[in-house]
């Protein structure tokens, strides 16, 4: 039997590093398949009525919710051409810098030559801390809860919360973060439709919530979910930047378990022959 | 503290987690306008009791380190570093603001780019340890290898582009074997979470709301 030698961490480094060069020196466009899920919230959201409120609400750490943006960002140009609302509520510390990447990224702002004005079609308020009470406290009474936008301007002179009261104004929630636990009380509580753009972890985590509620929970399912939505948008984002590596990682990953096993019979065998 | 007083505190907090328990629960189980303004009062006082816990975590910081600063314990450059960056931070917060370019820009730059390259580099350490760790020996690895390959297989954008039923296999392992095992540790939690609360107003467990501990 040919005989197999220990890699190092080192060797897989440097190959796993050689492979992230070739996709971003070489993007080769590999194909993906359109995922159910993501095709129904596209089509969810494709179905609101102009100017319904669509809330981006949770928490989570910018590092790892960047997986998330891929999707948001384009479901964030998909709600700015249908003219619908968007209200950012930051529940955690860096969701206020995440949340305005997505929307400074989707280049909404008629200050990129967008549709959207701040404070009639979509607003950002500040960190909102306290978790689960935020969110019940939120979902009961905004104006209560919150009394400024991010900014420091009262909420009462916007006019996207002139028509933002309640759980009941709201149209659609969407979550680009970690914390997909609000779905209990936004969809659980209050009904209302909600649409995960979950990093690949956080989606075989949170995914059964699909199951819970039916045609009321949709989720993304990371890069790959984010090039799907982008797809159906007309855009190529970071989603479809991240799909190459990402393909080819998973063949690695694959290919690096059975030659970890090959190792193991190779010892295996020469383990026997010393014996002998 | 004198006895009269940690009685007086202790008992007052229960009444007032009592109080606040009974709101939220009231709430849920019946219709009542009164029980709702007070619930709804109470979680407000709650997100405005959470803004301080970020002073809080400030003040508990700072008191460490510059404990720790002035006796030249170790690592105490990186603990100075990190208090200035702290005041810089702070100042250039407030001065241009959260959602401003400038803040974010520089957010962007350092903490998020820094914390991207770690996050990153976990691929590489997956890898490598996926190498090492799927190796089959026993049954037991077997069986987790097989698993675990599954769900990567599985999710892939290439199997999923020649296999399309692919991502059906994945919800029904992801919606049935995964959530079983999900449920029952949230039940457990779920239980495991009134019990405890139970047994802090009994004052069962150690802390601040036993009265007969020294506090």
């Amino acid at each position: 039997m040919v005989e197999i030698p220990e890699l190092k961490s080192q060797h897989i480094w440097v190959v796993i590093l050689c492979v992230y060069i070739f996709t971003s020196v070489y993007p080769i466009g590999v194909p993906f398949r359109m995922s159910e899920a993501t095709l129904k919230a596209y089509n969810f959201i494709d179905s609101l009525p102009p100017g319904s409120i669509v809330i981006m609400g949770g928490s989570g750490v910018f590092a790892f919710d960047l997986e998330s943006s891929a999707a948001m960002i384009a479901a964030i140009k998909h709600m700015a051409r249908k003219g619908l609302r968007l209200v950012a509520l930051p529940l955690g510390t860096e969701a206020v810098q995440f949340q305005k990447y997505c929307i400074d990224t989707a280049r909404v702002d008629e200050k990129y030559g967008g549709p959207w004005k701040y404070g009639v079609d979509y607003a950002v308020l500040p960190y909102i801390p306290g978790g689960s009470a935020a969110v019940v406290s939120f979902l009961t009474d905004v104006h209560a809860l919150v009394s400024t936008d991010v900014m420091g301007n009262p909420i009462s002179k916007l006019p996207i919360f002139e028509d933002l009261h309640d759980y009941r104004d709201i149209a659609l929630w969407t979550c680009p973060h970690w914390g997909f636990w609000i779905v209990r009380y936004v969809t659980g509580e209050r009904g209302i439709p909600m649409i995960g753009f979950a990093q690949a972890a956080a989606y075989a985590l949170y995914s059964v919530y699909m199951m819970i509620y039916p045609d009321k929970v949709w989720l993304t399912n990371g890069f790959l979910g984010g090039a799907q939505y982008e797809k159906l948008v007309g855009i190529k984002g970071l989603g479809h930047a991240a799909m190459d590596s990402y393909s080819l990682i998973s063949i690695f990953v694959v290919f690096f378990v059975i030659l970890g096993n090959l190792r193991l019979l190779s010892s295996i065998k020469e383990e026997e022959e010393v014996i002998e | 503290m004198s006895a009269t007083l940690t009685y007086i505190r202790t008992y007052l907090v229960r009444v007032i987690l009592i109080i606040a328990a009974l709101s939220g629960l009231v709430t849920w189980y019946f219709v009542s306008p009164q029980a709702d303004a007070i619930a709804n009062e109470l979680q407000i006082w709650n997100t405005a009791a959470a803004s301080w816990t970020l002073f809080v975590g400030i003040i508990t910081i700072f008191s460490h380190y510059i404990r720790s600063v002035m006796k030249r314990e170790r690592y105490w450059p990186y603990q100075l570093y990190a208090m200035i960056l702290m005041v810089l931070w702070c100042i250039m917060g407030v001065w241009s603001g959260l959602y401003s370019n400038l803040y974010q820009t520089a957010y962007l730059s350092t903490k998020i780019t820094l914390h991207i390259a770690i996050l990153g580099q976990l691929i590489f350490f997956f890898i490598s340890g996926v190498y090492r760790t799927f190796r089959i020996k026993t049954a037991r690895t077997l069986l987790y290898a097989f698993l675990a390959l599954i769900m990567v297989v599985l999710n892939a954008p290439w199997t999923q582009w020649i296999f399309p039923n692919a991502e059906k296999v994945t919800f029904w392992l992801l919606n049935n074997v995964g959530m079983s095992g999900e449920r029952t540790l949230a039940i457990t939690g779920g239980i495991g979470g009134v019990v405890l609360s139970i047994r802090i107003l009994l004052g069962l467990e150690k802390g601040a709301l036993r009265a007969t501990e020294e506090i």
